[in-house]
This record gives C-alpha cells, sequence and structure tokens, in this order.
C-alpha cells in the first residue's frame, strides 16, 4: 500500500516530505506505458529527487542509476520517488499534468498543503486515502522516536534495531549524520525514504532533544 | 533465508538488519530462526547488507508453499502470482481515477495488519475477518490475502496460511458510506483481541473543492485521521467519475 499516509511526525518535520507515485492500471492503461514513464523518469531527475528507486534496483542509495531504473522497468511499470523540495514536486505534478500522459498520479504528503498545491496547478484531486492510526497491541511497538525513521518505508523493511544503532553510532560519532541516513534509506527498495528529513531526525539526538 | 555457516565469520553486520529479529549470534556464527524469518529478502540483498563472505542466499523452497506465502507477502521485490501486482495490496488509492474501485458514496477500507514493526500470523488476520464475516464484508477479489481464503463469506483461511507469518498482510474491501460506522465500530472492537497492530486506512472520493465528505462522520464516531495521507491528484484517463 506504500504505507506513505502512515508516515509517523509532527506537521512540523512532515512539511518537506512529499512521496510520487505515477501507477498505471494493470489492464486499463499499463501497455503502452512504458515511454511515458521513461520520460516521466528524466523529468524527475533533471530536477533532482530525495530518493528513487524501483522494487528490481532498489535505490539510488543502494548503487541504482537512472539507466538500470528505465531498463528495467517490469511489464506492470510503477515509478515511485520522493522529493524534499514544494517546488521541485510542483514542477513534477505540472510536468505530467501539462504531458497529456493519462497515467495516474497520487501526492502523499500533508493534506492541506497537496490540496494548495493542487489548487494552484488548477488540479482537482480525485480520492484520498486517509490514515485512522494504528490499533492492537500497540504498546509493542518501538519508541516514536524510531516510528518517525521506519514508517517512512512503504513496506515495512527498515528494521527499529538498525535505526537504534545508527542513532548510537552517531551519538559516538562513529557515522556522520549523513551516512547514518543513507545507511537507513537503503533497506527501503522502492525508494520513498526521505533522507533529509531522517538527517534532521537525527540531528535531534545530537542536540539531546530526545 | 539461510546463512551458510561453513562460511560465516561472526561478524554480525547483518543481525540489525533484519525487521523482526530473526538473525541470532551462537557460538562465533550468524543464524537465521526460520520460523521467525519472514523472508522479507533484506538480509540476502548484497547492495544493502554486505556479508564479507557472502554467505546470506534465499532457502530453496521459499517458492513453493507453505514457504512462498511467507515471501509474496512480506519482499515487495517479489510479484504475486495471482494479481501481477508487486506489493502485498492492491493499486487502491493509485488508480481509483481510473479503476472506479471505490465510487461516490462508498469508502475503501485497509486494515495492513502487522505493520508497523511487528509482523503477523494469518491466525491473527482471520481473527479480524470472521469478525468481519458478521457484518457481511464482500473482500477486494484482486487483493493477495483472499486468494489464500478458504471461504471468504466466512472469513476463513487455509490451513498453509494460518501457518505462515508475514511482515504484513492486507484486509481491503470497498462499503457504502452508510455501512462505515458499524464497520469501523467492529475493526475497533476485534483489535483488542489480536495479538499484533495494525495500521487502518480509509478511502474515500473527494467533493469538487476538496472536501472529505465522511470527514465529519468519523469525527463524530472518535476517529482521528492524520494530518498527511495519499492523495490520487485525479490525472489518470480514461476518468472515472461516478
Amino acid at each position: 500500500m506504500t504505507h506513505s499516509l502512515h508516515r509517523r511526525g509532527t506537521i512540523e518535520n512532515l512539511k518537506d516530505d512529499y512521496v510520487v507515485l505515477v501507477t498505471p492500471a494493470v489492464g486499463i492503461n499499463h501497455h503502452d506505458s512504458k515511454e511515458k514513464l521513461k520520460k516521466i523518469l528524466d523529468k524527475i531527475f533533471e530536477l533532482g529527487p530525495n530518493n528513487i528507486g524501483s522494487y528490481e534496483t532498489g535505490t539510488i542509495y543502494s548503487g541504482a542509476t537512472i539507466e538500470q531504473i528505465k531498463e528495467q522497468l517490469s511489464e506492470t511499470p510503477r515509478v515511485r520517488c520522493c522529493f524534499d523540495d514544494r517546488e521541485k514536486v510542483r514542477e513534477l505534478v505540472k510536468y505530467i499534468k501539462e504531458s497529456g500522459c493519462g497515467l495516474s498520479v497520487t501526492l502523499s504528503g500533508l493534506i492541506d498543503d497537496v490540496k494548495g498545491m493542487a489548487s494552484e496547478l488548477d488540479i482537482t484531486p480525485h480520492s484520498i486515502n486517509l490514515s485512522l492510526g494504528s490499533f492492537g497491541k500497540t504498546d509493542k511497538l518501538p519508541d516514536y522516536g524510531v516510528l518517525e525513521f521506519v514508517t517512512m518505508c512503504g513496506h515495512g523493511m527498515i528494521s527499529g534495531n538498525l535505526v537504534e544503532k545508527l542513532i548510537d553510532d552517531v551519538k559516538k560519532g562513529k557515522k556522520s549524520i549523513k551516512k547514518a541516513a543513507e545507511l537507513i534509506a537503503q533497506p527501503c527498495v522502492c525508494g520513498i525514504f526521505n533522507t533529509k528529513r531522517a538527517e534532521q531526525l537525527l540531528q535531534k539526538y545530537i542536540d539531546n532533544k530526545l | 533465508m539461510i546463512i551458510n555457516a561453513e562460511k560465516c565469520v561472526g561478524c554480525g553486520i547483518c543481525i540489525p538488519y533484519c525487521p523482526v529479529g530473526a538473525i541470532k549470534l551462537n557460538n562465533k556464527k550468524a543464524h537465521i530462526e526460520l520460523e521467525e524469518c519472514l523472508e522479507c529478502g533484506t538480509c540476502g540483498r548484497d547492495y544493502i547488507v554486505k556479508c564479507p563472505q557472502n554467505a546470506i542466499k534465499e532457502s530453496a523452497d521459499v517458492y513453493e508453499r507453505p514457504r512462498s506465502i511467507r515471501k509474496y507477502f512480506s519482499d515487495p521485490m517479489a510479484y504475486h502470482v495471482e494479481t501481477k501486482v508487486p506489493g502485498r495490496g492492491t493499486e487502491e488509492v493509485k488508480t481509483n481515477d481510473v479503476t472506479g474501485r471505490v465510487k461516490k458514496g462508498e469508502v475503501g477500507i485497509g486494515i495492513e495488519v502487522g505493520r508497523p514493526c511487528l509482523g503477523t500470523s494469518y491466525v491473527e488476520v482471520e481473527k479480524i475477518t470472521k469478525a468481519l464475516a458478521g457484518i457481511g464484508i464482500t473482500y477486494e477479489e484482486d487483493n493477495p490475502i483472499t486468494h489464500l481464503m478458504e471461504d471468504p463469506e466466512k472469513g476463513t483461511f487455509i490451513e498453509e496460511a494460518k501457518k505462515s507469518r508475514v511482515v504484513s498482510a492486507i484486509i481491503e474491501f470497498t462499503i457504502p458510506v452508510s455501512k462505515m460506522a458499524k464497520t469501523l465500530e467492529v475493526i475497533k472492537e476485534v483489535s483488542k483481541s489480536i495479538d499484533t497492530v495494525f495500521s487502518l486506512d480509509l478511502i474515500s472520493r473527494l467533493e469538487s473543492d476538496g472536501t472529505i465528505p465522511v470527514e465529519r462522520e468519523l469525527t463524530k464516531l472518535g476517529f482521528e485521521f492524520r494530518p498527511n495521507a495519499k492523495l490520487n491528484l485525479g490525472l489518470g484517463r480514461p476518468l472515472k467519475e461516478e
């Protein structure tokens, strides 16, 4: 489900965190979508995403290149990426709209912000997937601070133990904040983990605010 | 996943990467507890976990039942045979503008059992689907968990599934708004009896001015939604307006 609606955090630290998915619908408009997606991928790389990857290649933080992501688009191809800059996302959505490619686009972010951006681009959003929260044995979950990192992965691939270890490494000066953020990002193979946001979250630990 | 004990030098580099802590160090050798391993594949990706001995591999039976159930519901790089869709769910809101999966006057519900962090067995998933069967829910046909059901009307699963643990399984269905209150009440009630967690999604069409038509009723029912969400921008064609 990409899980991007369930990203934990505050309004403040989710502000510059956008996940873009371009998804051809299987059996409806996926048959001629590869070339359209390749053009969109070129635009994404021109703009400079925070993260991008694919199920086939892994992400740019684990060595995947734009060429590999384009070449290995599957028979039911998808594009998913993450941005940390509102203007870049706005430019990408504007490009996709004006291209007239007819592929479905979802944008995850703060609801009011996404609606505002759509309005600026004269776009009428169709539907929304809301997070009503977590239920059940929530007392078994890791600390909220760890959840802020692991819920940035769409499929639950980032281990809470890895996050705790890298926070500890940063505190002890064994790893830089940037390196730790990139290492936490790697298991998220579809590329929606926002490393800039992770760096900001790690900085909180260095500042002893957590 | 398995670790070749002859190759392993016990460096422990793989241990923190396992999302469920299934990799242990015994007698200076790393070892994967097969009952705990959900077959997500992370530890075996050499571009992520840089095992110096290249000692971590998929087990020979991972694409055969029952082990394959863990694989397909845990590893996002494995494509479901039934749906041709990667990941664990459907295209849900992602393509709702062209599929019309959730129409005006309806809501889509997604119950992602096991997320975040804990994983789940199908015994826990079945507790929820059996509770929902009592109010006549019809499960999304394209969702892979529907293919593991023994009797969708009763919400029961095949025995092979019930012996499996996975990163998550998504119970997915669409209902009229008139049924939303009762359904959410059942979901909230059954959450008290499960030994894991779930994340709850609700898909709604938006009004042309961006209003969420069910917002007031959700508030009345005591459900708050997060300030962030996933919005389908309506750029897909042909557009489903209804």
